[in-house]
């Protein structure tokens, strides 16, 4: 081996581009969750067990990762719905409602928490309609779900609508004279092309709503074992001055977070490689 | 008839993309569709695919009219510039993908896949997917894929256009050999007219939404009925020359070739020849020709290409005015006449030239071009005013487009109108819109011109044009004219019949209905050219100039075949002067004729 010498790039600044991204994401990402598993590590292992599995945590975690879920795979219907009507129809008002979708990125997330809550109250504008038919939306798990779709939205359009501007018209005009019905050219040849893009954006939509805590706190009431986040308990610990406490509920989502996002990742590449092999 | 196209037109913010075609292509026939970016070709095919809806017209497929049918039932297969194949499915699921939304069984599928990878030669590829093949071999998966469901008829929108030279040649044998093993229509876009020669049985040249002319690829060579035609299949050399008598004259030197296709008419009039380079002879000295002597020049420009020499040629004698082709200036001083020859090994080792040599040129073929419209001169009765006019937009326009020159004409006379002019007057004669502008039309149509053009200052290329003739000695030659000019202006052809209210009025209606016909139907046989028809009542002049003002952007085209029918019918439209370009052509009768030439 001549291993010696160093066989130069072709684009310099290898070097000082590697150690600059690993000091930053030292700094910003691993050093604070470091800290946070060290704080868990001075609970004893049984306390940590005891506290990780209390009722209370355990409803916790089944409802933010259970809304989270729900919301995004809504978010994946309904984004995909707006992406293309975006994209392919021009229509007066086009370039507002494109400008719209990215006000939840911009708005404080306790302002549509609060905006959410008026209107989803029993005597709200939406909710004195919905009152009547027994559906509860403002302090219940829905108004949760709610608020993560509100806030998950603008991933998944702006995900999918540089995928739907790039499948080309072509694609669908040569399965249409191929014979091919509206819905088989949808469902065969504009929906697998676009479904990498659909599955990113709900991934980043799932994991933003499962982080979220500003507008979830305002429409969520907040009873324990009912409308009740984890993050919202990791504060209420915090409050209590039970950093430990906290810091072991961090752990658990930090670990459950992680697990599902790398499932889905893993989903993703099976997905594309079943694709591959399915002409056989 | 396997396509059969009617009067299909496709319009796009208002202005024709495809213009009024006509086309039928008959069974296993292998059509192409020639013509340069924009010309429309490929909205045309489209179009035959179902892909894009028409405006005007109707299609048939095999007699049945597909017109308001979905691309979905159709049955024509078609390939895309490029591939449009579904990247998320193997070679072999795109080739079932027709067969499958079809339903058909999967041992059946299995089969006419294997087929049909053997066909394009890529047996073994069905579980490739499309990015790891060449671009070479996903256009053949295309076409494999558009023959799937055994269409009819087959449909290659430029399906060469991303490929290399190499590759191109070995696809363009590939689709061909299918084409004869499967004996199916088939429609090919391209703008390569090397590409239309080695795969037509028919070409179709389309240029500005036209269908120009179609017909055998040697046919469309040898005998071009438009410049356009004659410049974009291989390369020609456009001269200006005098039809007489006795033949074709360029200048002052008369050409006695045997192979120059007479022409009818009477009178002397100028037209445009066409020599193909490779028509071209060079020897030392005019005695030294086998051929005709047109000229001498002076070599030019020298480039060895392997098989052939290229030369160009400044003309020193002879026509040297007369050149029209692409090299030379439109602004009609400065006209380079500059011939264009091509050479074989053999005629370079009878007469090698070097550089700045002087030559004899003769010429072995000449092909006129059966246009009325050779060449526009402008007219004024001073130089500021000529030069103004010979400014004019639209003038410019349509010169380049037909690839002519303007040249300028100084006549006090025309201010005046009275006496001859000094030379007689050839091609178009243009005069700006003014006052007096009967008198002139008058004093030029007298003076030798065959066809005046009157452009007001602002006239823009016009949307439509109305076609009209005084009477039936007029037919003729207007819808010649009207054929030639629009073919170099994209717009929408109208001949406006008018029968004279007080007789008869609507019982005059099956007469009247069947003159129009009768010009729709000698438009399209003789002149290629697709109009539509209006049937009017009422005096001819007022009942054009209603509707030339009723919206801006339109063209009058004026037929006579007598001087005092433009006093005595047409003078409203003289009257003041006009908002719409005009272009009156003028062919007289017979005696009137012998009366001109006596006087």
């Amino acid at each position: 081996m001549n291993g010696t010498f160093r066989t130069p790039s072709i684009l310099p600044g290898f070097g000082l581009t590697l150690g600059f991204s690993t000091f930053f994401l030292s700094a910003i990402v691993l050093i604070p969750l470091a800290a946070l598993v060290t704080k868990t590590a001075t609970m004893g292992w049984d306390d940590l067990v005891r506290v990780l599995t209390e009722p209370r945590a355990v409803a916790s975690y089944k409802l933010s990762f259970g809304a989270a879920l729900l919301a995004a795979t809504l978010n994946s219907v309904f984004g995909f719905i707006i992406a293309w009507t975006l994209t392919r129809y021009e229509f007066p008002g086009r370039k507002l409602i494109d400008a719209l979708i990215d006000m939840p990125f911009a708005l404080p997330t306790a302002v549509s928490g609060i905006a959410l809550t008026a209107v989803f109250a029993e005597n709200g504008w939406i909710g004195q309609y919905l009152a009547p038919y027994g559906i509860k939306v403002a302090y219940t798990w829905i108004g949760i779900v709610v608020a993560l779709t509100l806030i998950g939205l603008p991933f998944v359009v702006r995900s999918v609508q540089p995928a739907l501007m790039e499948v080309q018209r072509d694609l669908e005009d040569a399965a249409e004279t191929l014979g091919a019905a509206r819905f088989t050219v949808f469902r065969r040849i504009i929906l697998p092309t676009v479904a990498p893009a659909i599955a990113t954006g709900f991934t980043m939509a799932f994991a933003r709503a499962v982080g979220e805590y500003g507008s979830v706190i305002f429409i969520a009431g907040n009873l324990p074992m009912k409308t009740e986040i984890t993050p919202l308990l990791i504060v209420i610990k915090l409050e209590q001055f039970d950093y430990a406490g906290a810091a072991a509920l961090g752990f658990a989502m930090l670990v459950l977070s992680f697990v599902m996002l790398l499932s889905i990742n893993l989903l993703q590449t099976w997905g594309r490689r079943r694709q591959v092999v399915a002409g056989r | 008839m396997s396509i059969t196209l009617d009067q299909v037109t496709k319009r796009y913010q208002g202005s024709p993309v495809v213009n009024d075609v006509s086309l039928e292509v008959g069974e296993g026939e292998f059509f192409v569709l020639l013509g340069p970016s924009g010309s429309g070709k490929s909205t045309l095919l489209r179009a035959i695919a179902g892909l894009t809806g028409v405006d005007h017209g109707r299609v048939a497929l095999h007699g049945n009219d597909v017109t308001h049918v979905s691309a979905r039932h159709r049955g024509v297969g078609f390939v895309f510039q490029n591939y449009a194949l579904f990247r998320h499915m193997t070679v072999g699921e795109n080739i079932e993908f027709a067969l499958r939304v079809r339903r058909m069984r999967t041992e059946d599928r299995r089969q006419r896949r294997k087929e049909l990878l053997r066909l394009v030669a890529l047996e073994g590829m069905d579980d490739r997917l499309p990015t790891q093949l060449s671009g070479g071999q996903q256009q053949r998966v295309a076409v494999a894929r558009a023959l799937a469901h055994k269409p009819e008829v087959l449909l290659l929108d430029e399906p060469f256009g991303a490929l290399d030279a190499k590759i191109r040649e070995e696809l363009r044998r590939t689709i061909r050999q299918v084409q004869r093993e499967l004996k199916i229509t088939t429609v090919l876009v391209t703008h390569d007219q090397e590409e239309a020669f080695a795969l037509a049985d028919r070409i179709g040249v389309m240029n500005l939404g036209r269908l120009l002319e179609s017909g055998r690829p040697d046919e469309l060579y040898d005998r071009p009925a438009t410049r356009f035609v004659a410049t974009f299949l291989g390369a020609a050399n456009l001269l200006l020359a005098k039809q007489t008598e006795q033949g074709i004259r360029f200048g002052a030197t008369p050409v006695n070739a045997r192979r120059i296709e007479k022409l009818e008419g009477g009178r002397e009039h100028e037209v445009v020849a066409v020599l193909r380079p490779e028509e071209i002879e060079l020897a030392p000295t005019r005695d030294n020709l086998r051929t005709n002597y047109i000229a001498t020049g002076v070599v030019e420009e020298l480039v060895f290409t392997g098989a052939l020499e290229r030369i160009r040629v400044r003309m020193t004698s002879g026509p040297s005015d007369a050149h029209i082709g692409s090299n030379s200036h439109v602004d009609g001083h400065n006209t380079a006449a500059i011939l264009d020859v091509t050479r074989t090994q053999h005629e370079q080792r009878v007469f090698p030239v070097v550089f700045g040599q002087s030559v004899a040129i003769g010429v072995r073929r000449i092909h006129v071009l059966p246009t009325p419209l050779s060449s526009y001169t402008v007219c004024a009765a001073e130089t500021a005013a000529a030069e103004r006019l010979s400014q004019h937009p639209f003038l410019i326009e349509l010169a380049g487009r037909m690839k002519t020159r303007i040249a300028k004409r100084i006549d006090p006379a025309l201010a005046t109108c009275q006496g001859n002019a000094q030379t007689r007057i050839s091609g178009v004669a243009v005069i700006a819109a003014q006052v007096k502008v009967a008198k002139q039309v008058e004093w030029l149509l007298w003076n030798g011109a065959a066809e005046v053009m009157v452009l007001p200052s602002q006239a823009v290329s016009p949307q439509r044009v109305l076609i009209h003739w005084a009477d039936d000695a007029a037919r003729r030659s207007t819808l010649a004219v009207a054929a030639s000019l629009l073919r170099h202006v994209p717009a929408e052809a109208v001949y406006v019949g008018i029968l004279p209210e007080s007789r008869g009025g609507e019982g005059q209606r099956p007469l009247g209905v069947r003159t129009l016909l009768d010009a729709r139907s000698e438009a399209q046989a003789v002149h290629g050219l697709e109009m539509r028809t209006e049937l009017r009542f009422g005096a001819a002049a007022e009942e054009l100039q209603r509707q030339l003002n009723e919206q801006v952007d339109q063209m009058l085209i004026l037929g006579i075949s007598d001087l005092s029918q433009l006093s005595r019918e047409f003078a409203p439209l003289f009257a003041a002067p006009a908002a719409y370009s005009m272009m009156i052509v003028y062919r007289p009768a017979r005696e009137s004729d012998e009366q001109a030439a006596s006087a």
